[in-house]
């Protein structure tokens, strides 16, 4: 969708800037915030180019470098990490081979940590763009990799 | 009652604010005065009798009975184990810091102390960041970053330009650009007020030594006339620091008041008299040459002179120089460059009003409710009158700005009317018809003010806003919206600038703003009036001062005998009863052979005239030409004589601001070589000629003959002006001078101010299919006129190298341009080659360029197509077609 | 055996969430229709009465903040709600429950105490994470909108009203009341310095109310069965009920909602089935990060803001993590104070350059640079000097469990 369609849904009012920004987010196909996101939203809401850009970095689930189609976030908060989840990123690591916050060759898959993601009944829990998984202790990454293409 | 003293308190005003008044210190880092308290640094913790624990005194409002502790064994703790950790992150080598002796972090572990042991546990390595050296006049170093945020509070709230912002999180937080990329490729403004303000080293300038001295004068760019300590070191200017106490610019400045300093220094600075022999320039004794320029000039008095003197120099030597031409060379053709800017305004608002400054004063901006700008590119040309506009607007002021390019203030403005370059009349016409259908005139303030009201509401019945829009461009909805802010939410100040006067109607687009001032009872009052910006840090004063052809010092009229009669007097000598020649008029008498010598002091019409080729033909033709001036310009290289002046920086006088404030400028360091005051070169040709009258021994001395002849002036003295400066009109030594003008009565005769009537009359060379693009020209803020000093200031020059012609994209595709390719621009009387700059900025159908740079001289192509009242040319709007260079 | 009693978990289960007319059938929004029949103090007055306690946390007295944002000013042009639907406390998962499960039964109470204060706007904020809350409440939205329960006259009264929601974009912090208002306005998420409240000064500086998708949750319930009702459940100080989320160690990981009063043994034992593998309780951590150890002494006290507080521990937001014999509560420590350092802002500098100070103490624990004792008494020292001088509530947080593991565990971290 043409930027300013997104920004058609939103009054330029300051409490949208969130929205607006996610929303450009979404539609970039490398799931990121390009610096002509970043002027355009700014233009928009009558702010400047910094102050986005300070919005942008201090928030975690904006990105100012191109990401993959799918955005793992693994929960690493303490419950999660008491039932292991350093182990599940460890073996999400081995078998996507990237580290921590890049993106696989095929742009299909970033990986990034999360805090807390409100699945402590399930941990360790992960996210996979908007689906959920949870008990990753034991299981197959294989077959559930296999889902996104 | 802090500290167990008794205190009497300002409700409002913070337990710091109370402290720091009453000489109690308490320890902070984060605060500014001037900024909202952001609390991030603890360290002015106190304990106040019956609230819980510590609190931060920077944000906390006093109250009545409050008991406040600034001390105790807690609060030093706390202030410690925090200062301990600033330190942990802090570069250690403070003898190799800038900021060493005056560092707030240092002042502050003086009284706090810090344990080392603690410290030493606290430090570990940590990357060093580089520091960021882009900024030609500053650098940041991350390093010594406390993280006070006073810089991007700083550049958020007092610059309006947020160039800084925190990036990224917690421990990560630094202080970053868009995109954390270095700061000149940033949108900074380099106005250096962050330096100033950084506590410790992270922020420190580049090239600047710590004076030995300060002293205070004014800054010699634009007509704000903003106060300034110049620092002064080994006889050079080392530093300049704005003055807090200035009600001009509150201590601010913008890059060329704190940077642009730097030309009096340059090694190109004229130091001796030159005189061309066989086609150069060769250097000569004062006496040769104060010989020849007598020699020369005795062979043309009357209507064979002409003089144009300067709006950069002081009142002082304007009043010298044109009393050297009307008593010594006995005509009145003297003029200066208001002529090319706010002529106009002198001619309209003298009409309506009765006279042509500022009504208001520049600190009444901040509380207005509505602020009118038109044709005013104001944060660029008028930074600090710019930072009025801001404050009004973080006040809650409506702002208005109608210009044709999306300029800098409309990221602050609530409506932007863009209307076409030259249809101002329209605009505002068609704003007081919105004013008058919906009878939102001040019918009271019309009936017992002002005259000929029913003459000019017939002149309405053409401007419907359906023609307004079409002519103007800007939809009739917003003219609807402007209008009723501007007619009821007031208080509502108007200004404006050339965008206004440089027209072949410009005396009707002053007489428009006036008519709708007058409409709407926003003139004579406090925060309301009509404010035309001046340019020059002197345009006022050299107006005043009678460099003009038809007014003698203070506007006294050249043709009304008992004027004449009073100054013959005072002058024993004979005066010409006759106005002189205007400016535009003087080259065309020029290259008519009727003038053959012509006297300019600090001027550059080769580059700020109109049709600027016309000019040079004009200038081979003279018999015999002197410049005076600091640097050799593009138009002193057609002089006989050169004669070297001194700078601003070398010379007692005054200046008279843009709000008609008479300031003292100071000698600050000794002129170089043999460059003299403008006066003495004067008074020595004067006395040569026999003039009489011409022996003053002090600038001083020039101002208190002013005081007798020029009634605005009468009681403007040397020691009433020592600390502030005084508003005209101040008749008597015992008056206070005028804050604003036309309170209870217009200063016109009669007293009443006065409507006129107006018609739409396009400008004169409209765009064809030949020539299809309307050129409007503008200032950047980097530079000041033709760069005679901003270019000789290395940082400035880095800043803005060349001239960009600004043009809107849907244009330049047709054209298949490419940004920042070389391009030729061709009116029908010059051409020039320049860069393109691709940009929003301008509409379609409308390029910009700039007169900053003397390789790209915008003049040749504008048009001198003369307003007839003020004799102004039209400088805003001609029509020009750029075409795309081939390259094979 | 030990039941639990669902007020704001009422409907789970019993119909469909994003249905309204499921919602409707059960007694859906009957308690708004009534409410703006009344007189807004008179909500109030129920709402004090009832003397619910803000469940995001903090524990304030829901009715008081009612009260105080619907007197600051009589003549405001604007005055906001704002749901903090900004869940993120570690081991807390209540709101995505209700959010999920039964959100017009949040929706009817936001509907409620923008009507009792006099707010013709209404903000939800949800963390951005929750997509599938986002979704049930923004259709949960439509729908009232659909039936006129929300927009212009509801109930043909004089009340408007709207509802929108905002989308946090990860951010602990944000759900500390004041930095969300910064956050909503757009802005980096620092916090606010108090006072001014936000009763006073909130949103755009307007008067605004902000509280917990629970307490909000809870309101319906209040209104239609009055205050007395309410106040007969849970304990003196603490009545009611409240969502318990339990994880770790458990059989039965998951969402409990009890009357206050219940204990920790009953909460893990009875409800969430008992210690996983058979093991033995060892600690539990009470309240999420920001919150307090404790041993097996506090099994058998009951639940609830003050009761918690004679122990030195702490209700918070009602999570509940337990650790079974055999884990390391150091581990536990440094993976909460590997959160707060990911989550703090860095406007100040105690917490800024502060919790990299307290990883580097547990650092060199770790590295046996420094002994045991000394290291619980230097994170204690250097996290009781945070909490007097930091600006927010998260600089104020580690010492909570710094000093609980001092109290409890001293000679076993």
């Amino acid at each position: 969708m043409e930027r300013s369609e997104i920004l058609k849904q939103f009054e330029p009012a300051n409490e949208n800037m969130l929205n607006i920004l996610h929303a450009l987010q979404n539609n970039n196909s490398q799931n990121y915030l390009s610096e002509e996101d970043i002027k355009i939203a700014a233009n928009y809401l009558n702010t400047t180019y910094s102050h986005i850009y300070g919005v942008v970095t201090y928030y975690t689930m904006f990105s100012l470098k191109p990401r993959g189609k799918y955005i793992i976030r693994v929960c690493n908060s303490p419950v999660c990490n008491m039932e292991n989840s350093t182990k599940v990123i460890e073996e999400i690591k081995r078998f996507l081979s990237i580290e921590v916050g890049e993106t696989t060759d095929d742009k299909r898959f970033t990986l990034e940590l999360s805090e807390c993601l409100g699945r402590c009944g399930k941990a360790p829990g992960m996210m996979i763009n908007e689906d959920v998984i949870g008990n990753l202790d034991n299981v197959d990454f294989k077959s559930i990799f296999e889902n996104y293409n | 009652m802090i500290d167990g003293i008794n205190l009497i308190v300002k409700r409002g005003k913070t337990i710091l604010d109370i402290a720091t008044e009453n000489g109690i210190y308490i320890p902070n880092l984060c605060h500014h005065p001037d900024l909202v308290p952001s609390g991030n640094c603890r360290m002015c913790m106190v304990e106040v009798e019956g609230m819980r624990g510590q609190i931060i005194a920077c944000k906390t409002p006093v109250e009545d009975g409050m008991i406040i502790r600034t001390e105790s064994q807690e609060i030093s703790l706390i202030r410690q184990t925090t200062l301990e950790l600033i330190h942990a992150n802090h570069t250690q080598d403070c003898t190799n810091c800038y900021k060493n002796n005056q560092c707030k972090l240092q002042e502050v572990t003086a009284y706090v102390g810090v344990d080392e042991k603690r410290l030493n546990s606290l430090r570990r390595t940590k990357p060093i960041i580089e520091e960021d050296g882009s900024n030609p006049f500053f650098t940041l170093d991350h390093n010594k970053c406390i993280m006070c945020g006073i810089c991007i509070r700083t550049c958020d709230e007092v610059q309006g330009t947020n160039a800084l912002d925190y990036g990224y999180r917690g421990f990560e937080t630094v202080v970053s650009t868009f995109g954390n990329r270095p700061i000149k490729e940033s949108v900074c403004e380099s106005c250096g007020e962050c330096v100033v303000r950084c506590p410790v080293g992270a922020l420190y300038p580049k090239e600047e030594k710590l004076p030995t001295r300060e002293i205070k004068s004014v800054c010699v760019y634009c007509g704000v006339g903003c106060n300034i300590y110049f620092g002064i070191r080994d006889n050079k200017l080392v530093s300049a620091k704005g003055d807090k106490n200035s009600i001009v610019n509150k201590g601010r400045l913008c890059v060329k008041g704190r940077f642009g300093y730097k030309f009096v220094n340059h090694p190109e600075r004229l130091t001796k008299p030159l005189i061309k022999k066989n086609g150069e320039f060769v250097e000569s004794k004062w006496d040769e040459a104060l010989d020849l320029v007598a020699k020369k000039f005795s062979v043309s008095k009357g209507n064979k002179f002409a003089t144009l003197s300067s709006a950069k120099i002081p009142n002082e030597d304007n009043y010298v120089i044109q009393k050297f031409t009307r008593a010594v060379m006995g005509t009145n053709t003297i003029d200066h460059c208001a002529r090319l800017c706010h002529a106009p305004t002198v001619a309209g608002l003298v009409q309506s009003f009765g006279s042509g400054a500022m009504t208001n004063s520049i600190d009444e901006f901040t509380n207005a409710s509505t602020i009118f700008s038109i044709g005013s590119n104001t944060t660029a040309a008028h930074p600090i009158i710019g930072l009025h506009i801001k404050e009004a607007k973080r006040r809650g002021a409506k702002i208005i700005v109608a210009n044709p390019k999306e300029i800098d203030l409309c990221r602050f403005a609530d409506i932007h009317l863009q209307q076409l370059p030259g249809t101002d009349v329209v605009l505002l016409m068609g704003m007081m018809k919105v004013v008058v259908d919906e009878n939102l005139e001040d019918s009271e303030f019309i009936k017992e003010r002002c005259e000929n009201y029913d003459e000019f509401i017939k002149s309405l019945n053409e401007f419907d806003l359906d023609t307004c829009e079409k002519i103007t461009r800007v939809p009739k909805e917003k003219i609807i919206e402007a209008a009723r802010s501007y007619a009821t939410n007031k208080p509502s100040s108007l200004v404006f600038a050339m965008g206004i006067t440089q027209h072949s109607h410009g005396t009707d687009n002053v007489l428009a703003i006036s008519n709708l001032a007058q409409l709407t009872g926003s003139v004579g009052k406090e925060s309301s009036g009509v404010n035309p910006l001046r340019g020059q840090n002197n345009v006022q004063g050299a107006c005043d001062l009678g460099a003009l052809p038809n007014v003698y010092p203070g506007y006294q009229k050249v043709t009304a005998p008992e004027v004449q009669e009073k100054f013959e007097k005072y002058w024993e000598v004979k005066l010409n009863p006759d106005n002189g020649l205007t400016h535009t008029e003087i080259f065309d008498q020029i290259e008519k052979g009727q003038i053959k010598s012509l006297y300019q002091v600090g001027e550059n019409p080769v580059l700020s005239e109109a049709d600027a080729n016309h000019v040079k033909k004009a200038l081979d033709k003279l018999d015999f030409f002197v410049v005076q001036d600091i640097f050799l310009t593009e138009t002193a290289k057609y002089a006989d004589v050169i004669l070297p002046a001194t700078s601003f920086a070398e010379k007692d006088g005054t200046f008279t601001n843009t709000e008609r404030r008479v300031q003292r400028v100071r000698k600050l360091v000794e002129p170089p070589g043999e460059a003299k005051d403008d006066w003495w070169i004067t008074c020595e040709i004067a006395k040569r000629l026999g003039g009489s009258g011409f022996n003053y021994n002090t600038a001083e001395d020039i101002m208190n003959e002013i005081n007798e002849v020029t009634p605005i002036y009468g009681g403007i003295k040397y020691d009433r002006i020592d600390e502030v400066g005084l508003q005209w009109p101040c008749p008597d030594e015992n008056h206070p001078g005028t804050k604003f003008l036309h309170k209870d009565r217009f200063s016109r005769q009669g007293g009443k101010g006065k409507f006129f009537p107006l018609t739409y009359k396009a400008s004169v060379e409209l765009p064809d299919k030949e020539y299809p693009l309307i050129l409007t020209t503008d200032r950047s803020l980097y530079h000041f006129h033709t760069s005679t000093m901003s270019r000789r200031v290395k940082g400035l020059e880095s800043l803005n190298k060349e001239e960009l012609l600004l043009i809107n994209p849907r244009d330049a595709n047709q054209m298949n341009l490419k940004n920042g390719e070389f391009v030729t621009v061709k009116s029908r009387r010059g051409t020039v080659r320049v860069k393109t700059n691709i940009t929003e900025i301008c509409p379609k159908g409308v390029v910009s360029l700039t007169f900053h740079f003397h390789e790209t001289p915008t003049n040749e192509l504008t048009i001198c197509a003369i307003d007839p009242v003020s004799k102004i040319p039209e400088t805003k709007v001609c029509a020009i077609k750029v075409e795309k260079i081939d390259h094979k | 055996m030990i039941q639990e009693k669902r007020i704001t978990l009422k409907n789970l289960g019993k119909i469909n969430p994003e249905s309204i007319d499921d919602y409707i059938n059960v007694g859906g929004y009957k308690a708004f229709e009534k409410t703006v029949g009344r007189h807004h103090i008179e909500i109030i007055d129920e709402m004090v009465k009832s003397s619910l306690r803000g469940r995001g946390g903090a524990g304030f007295s829901a009715g008081l903040k009612e009260k105080f944002t619907s007197e600051a000013c009589l003549r405001c042009e604007q005055k906001y709600l704002i749901c903090n639907a900004d869940e993120g406390e570690p081991g807390t998962f209540k709101d995505r429950i209700i959010m999920e499960n039964d959100p017009h039964l949040m929706l009817e109470g936001m509907l409620i105490a923008a009507y009792a204060i006099g707010a013709s706007k209404a903000y939800i904020y949800i963390r951005g994470e929750y997509y599938k809350s986002i979704d049930r409440i923004n259709k949960a939205i439509s729908a009232a909108k659909e039936k006129g329960i929300i927009g212009k006259n509801v109930f043909g009264s004089a009340f408007s009203v709207d509802v929108e929601v905002k989308l946090g974009a990860g951010s602990y912090l944000c759900g500390e009341e004041l930095t969300l208002l910064e956050s909503l306005e757009g802005k980096r998420g620092y916090p606010r310095i108090k006072p001014p409240y936000p009763a006073e000064y909130g949103l755009y500086g307007k008067p605004t109310l902000i509280n917990n998708v629970e307490t909000l949750a809870t309101i319906p319930t209040i209104i239609e069965k009055g205050s007395d009702w309410y106040t007969s459940l849970g304990t003196e100080n603490s009545p009611g009920t409240k969502i318990f989320t339990i994880s770790g160690d458990v059989n039965k990981p998951g969402y409990y909602e009890t009357e206050m009063g219940i204990t920790l043994r009953e909460l893990i034992y009875e409800l969430a089935g008992g210690i996983k593998d058979g093991k033995a309780f060892y600690a539990a951590i009470l309240g999420g990060a920001a919150g307090t150890f404790v041993n097996e002494s506090v099994l058998d006290t009951p639940m609830g803001f003050d009761t918690l507080k004679e122990k030195g521990a702490v209700l918070g937001s009602g999570a509940i993590m337990v650790m079974s014999e055999g884990r390391s509560l150091f581990d536990m420590t440094n993976s909460i104070l590997e959160f707060f350092k990911h989550e703090s802002c860095g406007k100040c500098v105690p917490c800024r350059i502060g919790m990299p100070q307290l990883l580097h103490i547990m650092e060199n624990l770790k590295n046996n640079k420094i002994g045991r004792i000394e290291a619980l008494d230097l994170l204690l020292y250097e996290s009781e000097f945070m909490a007097k001088s930091s600006l927010c509530p998260l600089g104020q947080s580690p010492i909570l469990p710094i000093k609980s593991l001092k109290q409890y565990f001293e000679n076993e971290f």
